[in-house]
């Protein structure tokens, strides 16, 4: 025992410094032998929990393929499918088990259509699963929220309608992205109709993967744009600038046209971009008088718009421009001059022979 | 000066040391927390996020990836493919041949049906000319890649080239010998799409380390945990590093660094503020600050994002030598950017970046291997001159070892927590025992090549960049 | 079952693959089940078969692969449905420059499969 008596005596007598300094390392080792212990419990839990996953979902998923093969025309359900169902509704209060079969449910709602892809709607009602998605939409957490309004887009329930479309202006961006997604999901184009209430910005993600969802569908039908077009909120105003552009909204063109006045340089740029897209040539002879008001970018993208519309009386405006100092638009020009007028284009030879100059012109001329 | 002076400097001296050893604990322990805080938002955020059925379609934002290759022509073939195996829809390839001096060109022309085009390049950035010409491919199955072959002029010269050919509205940067998995791109513009208040830009992804992985046909089979000493601890390093430290930092948004093997970048700021700086070992670096300096003094909103998902594996040195001129150039980097922008220093000007992030990295990155080197130079000459109370130094070493442990261990958590990406049985003990050695098998290296970098960068200006040769990727 | 016509399925979706071959075999083919490409490739080297339905985004090696090694490969002209996910146009469109006789945009109706199957199979 003199040793370990010997080092009480040691510390008391040390300065409260070094004191301080054992008590840390006894208090690091003991964290680090623990959380050694914790680690070795954690990667054995994680990899045990990957097998059960696998187990489960092998499980559920035959479970499934059975209950949607074991409908009959006379019944509304079969014996063997109420079987199913009383199991499936025995493993849902279990939160682990709940996921893998949702995920599982899921994993076949999104691939497939018709008849089947209504069964599986069925069963998600008939084990009491949407109930939880319900009772999630209550929750304080945003997460537990957003993945609930998810799920209940993913399986198509439309009649919660309501009880999701007070989340539209939600402060939080995840929910009111979940919102929307559920909203043109369900009811497509229909659904958009959020964008007249809409008060938070839609960030370009929210928008592409809005436009990817309504591509889904084959409906060309499109709602009347112009309201969103002349919205207050800008972001609303570059989305249906987007669906201008998609679906050729030719019968928006004059609302577009009052959109190259617009204060945000950024919608007036995307308007010259979709006139130039729908063929506008009244669009040209706007831009064409204001020319050397507009920013650069506009000036660039008026120079795309020449090179869809361009007519021979453009000849005079274009030759004002083949010196101009920005490549794009010089390039533009010029294209556009081979085009209109083979001579003048090849008299420009002579004119422009910087040799940056001669590099463009003899690219246009070889392409 | 009398003895009593002397002991007060001393005696301040010792002060400063003791609060630079506080503060930079104190920093890790603050970081380590912040970035607990965001990594379990982004994985909330993230998890229901079903990547594979978004961002396939053209109407998503164009995106290049700039991959320059300098005598690669061992790899050029597979490296290629698996560039062009990315599951973005709208997207292309531009490889840079800096001037190799082997192959690869005629390599690439044969695997990929590379045919000489006419190329209009709008040189915004002047580089070193055009070597070969500009090629495309014939065969569809091919039609986003681009080569580029051109005059020998570094890495960041290529980079250059690739963003004058660019005509995307957003490039990517990478090593050629990186892997990237299929979904990378589209986890990497995420943060780019979803910000409205501001401008990103640019975001930076984690780089994994591939060495013993498995990889086929440019595809990441299967990721095992290394043999040698050098490889595993490089591995908890960089996990230490992306999970606990830049994690952290892109929520200060005061990134400064990121990596050079993979970033996102957006291509009109880039191009703005010139493209990548040829004089400098430290481009990828350079350049962030450049671009963080000129938002602030065009008084623009902007942020520098951070991916921390595992997107991008690499090579990374086997062996002591290459690590070391690696860790050498890394140094030097440094110093030149720091030194370049210096006037951003206690700028309240530069806000965060001039108050928070350049002094932190001039202090506990610039100076750190320094200051560490004067203090065993110091704690020598007091042993020399038997001044030093062994059991109080004692003490506090096993307290300094501790805690470079227990933070290891903190981030093997995190990882384990996140992407749990070393599945197989035993490698947890393995991380931990990497993590009780480390300190003995990796930190004294990059000591000594931190300390050869300030020498070099001040005493032997002419040093070329060391050249990392690189040992071919693992296939089976 | 010996002269049951052969069908190899590449498909990442273990759920969908189940349901297909449930389906398929309801109606006397014989299915192989592989759950990437690299797999699909193995099964229609070792057993020839007489259809190949496959996803065109599966991990490691792609339905555009798997594609172009049985028609440039192994020189084969065994029909093949692509399966694609929407907003894959241009994947489909490569689909077909390489080989592939038939697509089924994702989701589809299982019914509706069986009949494509049917009809190249006649």
């Amino acid at each position: 025992m003199y040793s370990y008596q010997h080092f009480i005596d040691y510390f008391k007598n040390a300065p409260a410094i070094i004191q301080v300094v054992w008590v840390m390392i006894v208090l690091f080792m003991v964290i680090i032998i623990i959380l050694i212990i914790y680690l070795k419990l954690l990667r054995s839990r994680l990899r045990k929990n990957e097998k059960i996953v696998a187990q489960y979902q092998n499980e559920y998923e035959s479970n499934l393929i059975t209950y949607l093969y074991s409908g009959n025309e006379e019944e509304e359900i079969s014996a063997e499918q109420q079987l199913i169902v009383e199991k499936l509704k025995s493993c849902v209060p279990d939160k682990f088990k709940r996921r893998v079969v949702v995920s599982t449910l899921l994993r076949l709602r999104n691939e497939i259509s018709g008849e089947m892809a209504e069964s599986i709607q069925k069963l998600y009602f008939q084990t009491g699963l949407i109930n939880y998605a319900l009772s999630s939409l209550k929750s304080k957490k945003w997460y537990v929220v957003a993945k609930g309004i998810r799920e209940l887009a993913q399986f198509h329930v439309k009649e919660v309608n309501d009880q999701i479309v007070i989340h539209v202006n939600n402060p939080n961006k995840e929910i009111r992205k979940e919102v929307q997604l559920y909203l043109v999901t369900l009811f497509h184009f229909e659904g958009l109709k959020f964008l007249d209430v809409l008060q938070t910005q839609l960030s370009e993600w929210d928008q592409i993967q809005l436009l990817e969802v309504l591509q889904r569908f084959d409906e060309q039908e499109i709602p009347n744009i112009n309201p969103w077009l002349k919205s207050k909120n800008d972001s609303v105003v570059i989305f249906a600038i987007k669906l201008a552009k998609i679906y050729n909204q030719f019968e928006a063109k004059d609302t577009l046209l009052d959109l190259l006045e617009h204060r945000h340089k950024k919608i007036r740029v995307e308007a010259i971009q979709v006139l130039s897209h729908l063929q506008v040539y009244e669009a040209k002879e706007v831009l064409k008088n204001k020319f050397n008001e507009l920013s650069l970018e506009e000036q660039i993208a008026f120079f795309k718009l020449l090179e869809n519309v361009f007519e021979s009386s453009d000849e005079s405006f274009l030759q004002e421009h083949i010196q101009h100092k920005n490549f794009e638009i010089k390039v533009s020009a010029l294209k556009i001059f081979k085009l209109l007028n083979i001579e003048k284009f090849h008299s420009f030879k002579r004119l422009l022979s910087a040799p940056k100059d001669a590099e463009i012109i003899e690219f246009i001329e070889n392409n | 000066m009398n003895t009593s002076t002397v002991e007060i400097i001393i005696l301040i001296i010792h002060f400063l040391f003791f609060i630079y050893a506080c503060t930079a604990i104190a920093s890790y322990i603050i970081l380590a927390m912040i970035s607990s805080k965001e990594t379990i938002e982004y994985m909330k955020k993230n998890s229901f996020v079903n990547y594979k059925e978004i961002l396939s379609s053209t109407i998503s934002p164009s995106i290049t990836i700039i991959a320059p290759a300098y005598n690669e022509s061992l790899n050029i073939i597979e490296n290629v493919r698996s560039l062009l195996s990315s599951h973005y829809v709208n997207y292309d390839v531009v490889i840079v041949n800096d001037g190799s001096k082997d192959d690869s060109l005629e390599k690439m022309i044969v695997a990929y049906d590379l045919v000489k085009v006419d190329f209009l390049i709008n040189q915004q950035i002047p580089t070193k000319p055009i070597r070969a010409g500009v090629f495309k491919s014939t065969n569809p199955a091919f039609e986003k890649l681009t080569v580029v072959d051109k005059v020998n002029g570094g890495k960041a010269d290529a980079l250059n080239m690739g963003l004058n050919i660019s005509k995307s509205d957003y490039v990517a940067c990478i090593d050629v010998d990186c892997l990237l998995l299929e979904n990378s791109l589209q986890k990497m513009i995420k943060p780019f799409l979803e910000v409205t208040d501001k401008t990103v830009i640019a975001t930076g992804g984690v780089i994994r380390i591939a060495n013993s992985c498995i990889i086929k046909d440019g595809k990441l089979l299967d990721v095992n945990f290394p043999k040698k000493l050098i490889e595993k601890a490089q591995i908890l390093e960089y996990i230490r590093a992306f999970l606990l430290g830049r994690m952290a930092w892109s929520r200060l948004n005061g990134l400064l660094v990121i990596s050079g093997a993979f970033g996102l970048f957006n291509k009109k700021v880039a191009i703005e503020v010139g493209g990548y700086d040829t004089n400098t070992v430290g481009e990828d670096m350079e350049l962030i600050v450049r671009m963080r300096r000129y938002m602030e003094e065009t008084k623009q909103k902007y942020k520098v994002a951070y991916i921390p998902d595992p997107l991008c594996w690499t090579e990374a040195p086997d062996n002591y030598k290459i690590f070391i001129s690696q860790r050498n150039r890394w140094t030097r980097g440094t110093i030149e950017t720091l030194r370049m922008h210096r006037k951003v220093a206690f700028n309240p000007k530069y806000k965060s970046l001039g108050l928070l992030s350049y002094p932190y990295w001039l202090l506990y990155e610039r100076l750190a291997p320094v200051i560490e080197v004067i203090g065993i130079i110091y704690f020598i000459i007091l042993a020399a001159l038997n001044e030093v109370r062994w059991d109080y130094a004692l003490a506090f070493i096993i307290l300094a070892y501790l805690f470079a442990v227990l933070f290891s261990i903190v981030a093997i958590f995190s990882e384990e927590l996140t992407y749990h990406q070393y599945k197989k049985k035993g490698t947890g003990f393995k991380l931990i025992m990497i993590s009780l050695l480390e300190p003995f098998v990796l930190h004294p290296f990059i000591l000594y090549a931190a300390i050869r970098g300030n020498i070099d960068y001040y005493f032997n200006k002419k040093k070329k960049w060391g050249e990392m040769t690189r040992k071919g990727m693992a296939t089976s | 079952m010996s002269d049951a016509k052969k069908i190899v399925l590449a498909e990442d979706n273990s759920t969908l693959s189940l349901l297909l071959k449930f389906r398929l075999e309801k109606e006397g083919y014989k299915l192989l089940i592989a759950a990437d490409g690299k797999e699909a490739i193995e099964l229609i080297e070792q057993h020839d078969p007489e259809l190949i339905l496959t996803d065109i985004m599966m991990p490691f090696i792609s339905g555009l692969e798997v594609i172009s090694h049985v028609r440039n490969k192994l020189n084969k002209q065994t029909p093949i449905i692509v399966f694609s996910a929407a907003g894959q146009e241009e994947m489909v469109l490569k689909a077909f420059n390489l080989g592939a006789n038939d697509f089924m945009g994702k989701p589809f109706s299982p019914n509706e499969l069986v009949i494509r199957v049917k009809r190249l199979l006649r």
